[in-house]
């Protein structure tokens, strides 16, 4: 709502700044989108041409002499519209222009101007606002010399307001006022009509449905179609309305002015004297002022002339009943239209307009009568307008709702204020609102003015807004709880502090992603969560693991450059059943760089490394590793992951066709379960003795088949070596020269202990010699 | 040749071969060779039988005394040895100070995790509890438990993605409080924030994004006062943007709270004075709050007779973009390596 400071202070008397105004709006009402001149222009004079003579030198120019009142200047002009006894804005050397230009003396062409012959648009006003190319050409018969902007009535200034849903009161200029009374403890004077109307109702209104509320009409004859009175231009401009005529400017003008929309009829072509209100069938057509065929659902509101549609009631008139530059007879409209309806159909059909804003909103049913009357006196005083009858009307709209009762100790407890009757009393005479007072117990009336205001809890925002919420202390709950995270939350946290640690960045992707992407990297056989009407196909369905996002972070890198990318993200795999929380990892090119020194490539190892660190930290047990194959990554560097028997992921190398195929290196992934880390975390590890007694350490160069995986000969190896065996390692894998090609030597280390003694020499001996024998046996393996 | 010469010529030998010698191995067979058991000293010792009794004493202290003084000679010179053998291995060990190291850098935490986890730490601190739930939410619970009934024309402020007719993606974590308070029963007070992702029909550009994180917060008790909300996230703002700084609560409107705010900071760039930030009004708007609408406690099984509260919600990215002058909400999601380094831990 943009709200015209001249036109609100023929409402409110007051000489407050629109700056002052505007702050007091943003600490109690509504933010405001800006305070703005409406023309931002200084030194404007009106001219009046005298003469108007072609340049000398340029066919395309005119040199006028200008009577500015104390003197006549002479004047170059491009403008082709020009004519002598025209009134014109005269900018005069020293006036400023929107955009700080400043009117100088100059000679164009030879020829000598004293100024400029000022358009709308030079004015700053937008060219959708008057559709004039030209410069622009004073209607009102303006003394020269005047000031231009008071003598067009652009000399105004503009409070844009940004208003929530709610303060439907706040879509018209009345609604404003009593707010601004509110605010400023200021007495508002609304415009009062009389009119007199005899006879019987010229036209008769029927309703079929309810979704008509009220509906009001009036019969005008002697119409003289003609351009509005500047003033009304003016304000309609501030508004952001485009001017049009005389009869479209009043109903617009008085919608802004009570926020009850109308709607102006040609009576001849309306071909009636009744109008009948129903509900349109399904798949009904009907075409609006804008000639276009809509197709309409069943409910949605019509006016007919007893036979045919004549408007689409609260969004758009018909084509047919038009007003034209011929018309003389109106039936002029005030009605209430269902608030849903209205929304509904406007959006349906794309046609949100002024008009079906406020009725979404709601209007105030107690001003339909009143914005008629007052469009009735001013078609009378600027369209040369008579009353035809008496209106005709239907009105079910009632009032009786139950007032509001709230004690002044509920106010004050829910705001935490200290707020005394005469306080509450104060703000709610200010505000309009009727109330009793019983001891401390509040009665207040509805008003319908006021359609937000429906609780006690509305009340209580009245009081607190209009008093100022700064005027309320700072506290904090008497609540005692103990604040805490979650297990969980305290998991994702160490799991965060574990791989930062590591040299891991964490990332957020997208949950949406492209429906053909969700299946990658992931082991679930599931079909994806769509989204019913995505905004676009890239994020279109619920991911199944956070890898989709980290692969294109590692896309996104590599393309700049950037081919050393540790990152991993506590993200969630969306199923239609449930949410699980994945641990998803991706590192490519290099961990931790070395530099100068030889840096070692990241390869499927490292990224094993970084999360057997991670569950080491995380107090969990080791995992163990089964070889998989998905179409997704390298067919002998992938692993399904189990933990203590139970898989929770996946870990592996992309394949290297799709990284190929991305222009990027190799990139290892992981993906994890990370309630399952959560289950099987423990509360605290039971503390272990340090073990007093020394340990002997055995190394073992064994040879085996190239296939025969390393854990199966540790699995061995611990069963043989039983509790004495504290510790096992790999430290070495050979291949080549000295074996055979189908050979491998891996190089382990053995560590004993006995928590009660110092274990001897033979005593290990003869256990490796077991663990060595049985080796033999079972995989035929050998010492080198 | 008496014991004296014998004596002398044996040490001038030694100090010769000792001279002669720079290594410590070399240096143990001297000592065997003056010292061990074929040694000449040795064998004079063994001479001393022979010796007149009353010169016994004597000669066996003028040997003795001997020994200790060719020990003292080679010990001096194994001194000397192995600290010429440790200079010349730290010379051989000079490096050029000034290389690099071994890049170890730490990874981060996501900016937008540690706004949480700042947020979060602060509101555990007054004894809040940290609650999550699903993001994909039923219509009940992110609406219409919420006084957003179908068709309310507040729901165009939360365009949402909706999955079935009945279930979407969460447009803000309110159903976490919804959910929270149905399992208190309406009887227990709650002190909860929740953080989490939220998901409305954005399209992407450098301040809208069609997902991203929020944080709300929901404090239901008997005696839960604006007050309250006021000192609470005046708390909050002075925590995230400095000691200095002051709020203003504005009226605003969600069908959620009554009375409804939007929360202002005194601008952090120009402290109020007015700055392109603040776009000189000298405040930013951080966050929307309000007093609990009577509808969603009643809706959430608390009696409103009994039971109020204040709830409020402020956007990660936001705060974040704010507090660091990022100008551009997509880097959150990109995940560009120059972004994610510069936030330290
Ligand atoms: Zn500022």
């Amino acid at each position: 709502m943009n709200i015209s400071m001249k036109w609100l202070k023929e409402l409110i008397p007051c000489s407050i700044s629109p700056e002052e105004l505007g702050a007091l709006f943003t600490v109690h009402s509504q933010e405001v989108a800006r305070v703005e001149a409406l023309v931002r222009a200084k030194g404007l004079t009106i001219g009046h041409v005298l003469t108007c003579r072609p340049h000398p030198q340029a066919d395309s120019l005119r040199v006028c002499e200008v009577d500015v009142g104390d003197t006549v200047l002479g004047i170059v002009c491009g403008a082709p519209n020009v004519a002598a006894e025209q009134r014109v804005i005269v900018a005069r050397p020293g006036a400023v222009l929107p955009g700080g230009i400043t009117i100088e003396h100059t000679v164009i062409r030879g020829e000598a101007s004293a100024g400029m012959i000022c358009s709308l648009s030079e004015l700053g006003i937008d060219y959708k606002y008057h559709h004039e190319d030209g410069i622009h050409v004073v209607r009102e018969s303006v003394a020269p010399g005047s000031d231009a902007l008071e003598a067009l009535h652009f000399d105004d200034t503009v409070i844009g307001l940004d208003l929530t849903p709610n303060r439907a009161d706040l879509l018209s200029m009345h609604g404003v006022a009593y707010d601004v009374a509110a605010m400023l403890d200021l007495p508002l004077t609304l415009p009062h009509v009389a009119l007199e109307t005899a006879g019987e109702p010229a036209v008769h209104i029927r309703t079929q449905t309810p979704r008509c509320l009220s509906y009001y009409g009036r019969v005008l004859k002697s119409i003289v179609i003609k351009p509005s009175p500047q003033f009304m231009q003016a304000r309609l401009i501030a508004a952001g309305v485009r001017p049009i005529n005389n009869v479209v400017d009043i109903t617009n003008y008085v919608m802004l002015e009570t926020g009850q929309p109308l709607h102006a009829f040609d009576y001849d072509a309306l071909d009636s004297d009744t109008i009948v209100v129903r509900e349109a069938e399904a798949g009904e057509t009907f075409v609006t002022l804008d000639d276009k065929e809509r197709t309409l659902h069943a409910g949605d509101i019509l006016i007919t002339n007893g036979r045919e549609a004549v408007a689409l009631g609260g969004v758009m008139g018909g084509a047919a009943t038009e007003v034209t530059s011929h018309t003389t007879r109106l039936l002029l409209e005030a009605a209430v239209f269902d608030a849903m309806t209205v929304g509904k159909t406007s959006r349906r059909l794309d046609l949100r307009s002024e008009s079906s804003l406020r009725f979404e909103r709601k209007v105030d049913p107690e001003k339909t009568r009143y914005a008629l009357d007052r469009a009735t006196a001013l078609f009378i005083e600027y369209a040369n307008a008579e009353i035809v009858g008496d209106k005709g009307y239907f009105d079910d709209t009632s009032n009786i709702e139950p007032p509001i009762v709230i004690s002044l100790e509920k106010i004050n407890a829910v705001l935490g204020g200290r707020y005394s009757d005469e306080h509450v009393d104060a703000i709610l005479k200010r505000l309009h609102l009727p109330f009793t007072r019983a001891s401390n117990t509040y009665t207040i009336d509805r008003v319908s003015r006021r359609q937000d205001l429906l609780t006690y809890q509305d009340i209580i925002e009245e009081i607190g807004r209009i008093s100022g919420y700064d005027q309320l202390p700072n506290t904090l709950p008497s609540t005692v709880a103990q604040g805490a995270l979650s297990l969980r939350q305290q998991l994702r946290r160490r799991i965060r502090a574990a791989l930062t640690g590591l040299g891991l960045d964490e990332v957020v992707t997208y949950s949406l992603q492209s429906v053909d992407r969700i299946g990658r990297f992931s082991t679930l056989h599931e079909a994806p969560v769509k989204v019913a009407d995505p905004m676009t196909d890239l994020h279109a369905a619920l991911i199944h693991t956070p890898l989709t996002g980290l692969y294109d972070v590692a896309t996104h890198n590599a393309a700049r450059r950037q081919h050393d990318v540790n990152i991993f993200e506590l993200g969630t795999c969306y199923t239609a059943e449930q949410e699980t929380e994945r641990l998803a990892i991706l590192m490519s090119g290099h961990h931790h760089y070395y530099r100068w020194q030889k840096t070692p490539t990241t390869d499927f190892y490292t990224l094993k490394g970084v999360f057997e660190a991670l569950l080491d930290t995380l107090g969990l047990p080791a995992a163990r590793y089964e070889p998989l194959r998905h179409e997704d990554f390298h067919p002998y560097q992938t692993a399904r992951i189990l933990l203590e028997g139970t898989p929770i992921g996946i870990i592996g190398k992309v394949h290297p066709k799709t990284t190929a195929d991305d222009h990027l290196g190799d990139v290892f992934v992981l993906d994890v379960d990370v309630s399952i880390l959560l289950e099987k975390s423990p509360d605290h590890a039971p503390y272990q003795p340090l073990q007093k007694y020394p340990s002997i350490e055995r190394d073992l160069a064994l040879v085996c088949d190239r296939t025969l995986p390393a854990e199966t000969v540790l699995e061995a190896i611990k069963t043989q070596g039983g509790a004495a065996l504290v510790h096992l390692d790999v430290f070495d894998v050979y291949t080549g020269e000295h074996l055979d090609e189908n050979q491998k030597s891996l190089g382990l280390r053995l560590l004993f202990e006995d928590p009660e003694k110092t274990l001897e020499s033979k005593t290990v001996d003869a256990l490796v010699d077991k663990i060595v024998a049985h080796l033999k046996v079972t995989y035929g393996m050998f010492r080198r | 040749m008496d014991l004296k010469q014998t004596l002398t010529h044996l040490e001038s030998k030694l100090k010769e071969a000792l001279k002669q010698t720079d290594k410590l191995e070399t240096l143990q067979d001297i000592k065997a060779e003056y010292l061990g058991k074929k040694a000449e000293l040795t064998l004079l010792m063994r001479h001393m039988k022979d010796v007149d009794a009353a010169e016994r004493p004597v000669f066996g202290q003028t040997i003795n005394a001997a020994k200790t003084r060719f020990t003292e000679l080679i010990e001096l010179r194994r001194e000397a040895l192995e600290a010429k053998r440790l200079e010349d291995r730290l010379n051989a060990e000079h490096i050029d100070v000034t290389l690099p190291g071994p890049d170890f850098r730490l990874g981060r935490p996501h900016v937008l995790n540690r706004i949480v986890m700042e947020i979060e730490d602060l509101f555990i601190g007054m004894g809040y509890i940290i609650k999550e739930g699903p993001e994909i939410e039923s219509d009940a619970y992110n609406f219409e438990k919420l006084n957003l009934p179908k068709d309310h024309p507040a729901r165009d402020m939360q365009d949402s993605f909706f999955i079935t007719e009945e279930r979407l993606l969460r447009t803000h974590t309110s159903p976490v409080q919804v959910r929270t308070m149905l399992e208190q029963g309406g009887r227990k007070p709650v002190k909860i924030i929740c953080p989490g992702k939220v998901y409305r029909r954005d399209d992407d550009d450098a301040t809208h994004s069609h997902q991203f994180m929020q944080i709300e917060g929901l404090v239901v008790d008997t005696n839960t006062t604006m007050a309250d909300l006021k000192g609470t996230l005046l708390t909050v703002a002075r925590a995230m943007f400095g000691e200095h700084r002051n709020i203003r609560l504005r009226p605003s409107y969600f069908p959620f709270t009554e009375p409804s705010v939007e929360v202002d900071v005194t601008c952090f760039k120009c402290n109020g004075n007015g700055c392109p930030m603040c776009k000189h009004t000298g405040y930013i708007e951080i966050l929307g709050a309000g007093m609990v609408n009577d509808f969603v406690l009643s809706a959430s099984g608390y009696d409103p007779s009994i039971y109020q509260g204040f709830a409020f919600g402020m956007g990660v990215e936001r705060i974040a973009m704010l507090k660091y002058g990022i100008d551009d909400i997509r880097h959150f999601y990109t995940n560009d390596i120059r972004f994610l380094k510069q936030f330290s831990t």
